[in-house]
């Protein structure tokens, strides 16, 4: 379970395909009573942690669920305020559910056109001639790979950092574009990728990367 | 093709009708048939008009694979039997056009007229993901109207349509002289 998702960016930076094959959940579920020692705080759409990290829970950290219910955005599943509701000692003792919330589609569209652009800018930074744009970027928790093709399209796998093998699956994905996506007669290009044999055959192919790849203690 | 008719300014009739080795890449035909696909789709208004082009275009392609094809596998004798005509299309013309035979010939249960030759994964099919608004569209319409002129000209008239069933269904439906011509020929 080594490969996290895969992104397919455009010409233009927009995102056309993406499939979240695996997501590590850290999520933590504890039970509260009157008053709460973490400072809660609206951010965006949802309540997050400000203060107050203690046992798995983070700051930045959402409230994914009070007391089994998942919570819609701000406000609980039978449409109260999260913030009033927590401030009520009359709703005590509470389950509480933190983690880190998923990605909104909207929010995966605007990273991915983010990294179109650090992807160019890393080109034209480069001190060498005639580099390409930022092919891997690692982190102690996940390793972004990105292939760009001769018309400009951008493969991006996420997955584990000792997961090997993925410039052939880079190479693999391209290959299962061009057959699935570009042999098709209803898909236009550039545009969203909707292709049920495109799916399929994707994660497939992620399925055969990731029992090549080692084994880590996690998986 | 004998040289006197076409006095050297023909060398392509004038190759010898063996059984040509090149073999043609997938990807060229696909994209081919893609671009088909688009241009029939850019006509029409409806999934039956559509299937119904299709149709036609493998309607012209049929007629001309037919006469080298019987030259080749069978030459000198001609399917005078539906049975026959229908064997020799899952086998020698499937395996001339798409590489591989066709997996079933049956025959309806309650209807004489009716045949179906089955394919799990037809080759014109093999890149085309249909989108759920068009869901009844199948492109092997293409290898219906293939397979409605090869029988045609072969002297057994005969309706074909391509359905979703057990894969892709080419359902043949003769006309009723011809069933009864062949049944008076097992008669005598």
């Amino acid at each position: 379970m080594a490969i996290f998702s895969v992104y397919v960016v455009n010409k233009a930076g927009g995102l056309i395909y993406q499939l979240d094959h695996y997501a590590p959940r850290a999520d933590t579920e504890k039970t509260f009573s009157f008053p709460l020692d973490l400072v809660l705080r609206p951010h965006d759409e949802r309540v997050v942690v400000a203060f107050g990290q203690r046992d798995g829970i983070r700051v930045g950290h959402a409230v994914l669920a009070i007391n089994g219910a998942e919570v819609n955005g701000r406000f609980t599943a039978d449409g109260k305020d999260v913030l009033e509701f927590l401030g009520n000692p009359a709703n005590y003792p509470v389950s509480i559910r933190f983690g880190r919330h998923r990605l909104s589609s909207n929010e995966k569209l605007m990273l991915a056109s983010m990294f179109h652009s650090l992807f160019a800018i890393g080109s034209q930074l480069s001190p060498e001639v005639g580099s390409s744009g930022i092919e891997m970027l690692e982190t102690d928790t996940f390793k972004l790979h990105c292939f760009q093709t001769l018309t400009g399209i951008k493969f991006m796998v996420l997955a584990d950092p000792r997961q090997t093998g993925i410039d052939a699956l880079l190479r693999k994905i391209y290959e299962i574009y061009s057959d699935f996506a570009l042999k098709n007669p209803f898909y236009s290009l550039e545009m969203p990728i909707r292709c049920e044999l495109f799916d399929q055959n994707l994660k497939l192919a992620l399925e055969v990367a990731e029992k090549a790849g080692p084994f880590g203690p996690g998986s | 093709m004998d040289a006197r008719f076409t006095r050297g300014k023909s060398p392509v009739l004038e190759r010898a009708l063996g059984r040509p080795r090149s073999e043609l890449s997938l990807a060229a035909f696909a994209l081919l048939f893609s671009e088909l696909v688009q241009y029939c789709q850019r006509r029409v208004a409806s999934v039956a008009e559509l299937q119904a082009r299709l149709a036609q275009l493998g309607h012209h392609v049929g007629l001309r694979a037919l006469d080298a094809l019987v030259a080749r596998e069978r030459p000198g004798r001609r399917e005078t039997k539906v049975l026959g005509v229908l064997l020799f299309v899952k086998g020698p013309l499937w395996r001339a056009l798409f590489g591989r035979e066709a997996d079933k010939l049956e025959q309806a249960n309650d209807d004489d007229r009716t045949f179906y030759v089955i394919e799990r994964e037809p080759l014109v099919n093999t890149f085309v993901s249909v989108p759920r608004e068009n869901s009844s569209l199948n492109c092997a319409a293409f290898a219906a109207g293939l397979l409605e002129a090869v029988l045609g000209a072969s002297g057994f008239p005969a309706r074909v349509s391509a359905h979703w069933h057990k894969g892709t269904t080419l359902m043949i439906k003769f006309d009723e002289a011809v069933i009864a011509r062949d049944k008076s020929l097992e008669g005598r």
